[in-house]
């Protein structure tokens, strides 16, 4: 067995949703390939460098799980086909720094994160086609003028 | 023949003996540390610049990539 550090980010929506759920989506994921979890906590919710699956922001799980060398393989198969999952990172590490041990305890079962911001959809066509208004709360500039584009351009092919 | 003289290397930005190769720290999810060793355009800077030695100057370079991997980084600034 080794040791492994994984940080996974999670799609707003879903931790939204539930936080425990969205959680448990990725303690899921470890479980069944014989991982087990020594600590997992909610690291950090925050804008994304760049949009990732058309989301800007998301939310980052921080684990610590042993697992054996075969395991990782299917960890990442699964976490790769599910869609809640927007990206993983898998580290090997020597141990668990005991400061991540007493985070992950204190974040305990009954921990409520706040709410994150409404403003991780920014992909056009999902909205457009679901028929929901964009949120213009914190877009930034660039992504409004990269959906303008297309659509001049399909404006000047229709005249 | 005689061959042109390669130019003189350049001194260190910082001085002989101020290295930082005995910190620990360069880790992905440090970003404010991570950053400092960083251009404003995101790229990484020299080991001219940040003084490091070649491992740990591997370490940061290895810390920087997983941090853009996860989106904590841009690749382009």
């Amino acid at each position: 067995m080794n040791q492994y550090e994984g940080m996974f980010l999670l799609d707003n929506q879903v931790v939204r949703a539930d936080y425990k759920a969205a959680k448990t989506v990725v303690l899921d994921v470890l479980k069944k390939h014989g991982g087990q979890v020594v600590t997992a906590r909610r690291w950090d919710e925050r804008r994304l460098a760049y949009p990732i699956k058309g989301r800007l922001r998301a939310t980052y799980i921080l684990t610590h799980f042993e697992a054996g060398p075969d395991a990782i393989t299917g960890i990442r198969h699964d976490a790769e086909l599910d869609e809640r999952i927007l990206r993983y990172l898998f580290l090997a590490v020597e141990g668990v720094p005991p400061t991540e041990i007493e985070l992950s305890a204190a974040e305990g079962d009954d921990f409520a994160p706040p709410p994150p911001p409404a403003d991780d959809a920014v992909d056009r066509e999902e909205s457009v086609e679901g028929g929901l208004p964009t949120q213009d709360g914190d877009i930034p500039e660039e992504d409004s003028v990269g959906e303008d584009g297309p659509v001049n351009l399909d404006d000047e092919e229709d005249a | 023949m005689a061959m042109k003289s390669a130019s003189k290397p350049r001194a260190p930005l910082v001085p002989m003996g101020k290295k930082r190769c005995d910190d620990p720290r360069i880790d992905y999810k440090d970003l404010t540390y991570i950053t400092k060793f960083m251009t404003p355009q995101a790229q990484i800077q020299s080991r001219r610049r940040t003084s490091f030695c070649a491992q740990c100057q591997r370490q940061l370079k290895q810390a920087v990539k997983r941090a853009r991997h996860v989106g904590l980084l841009p690749f382009v600034g």
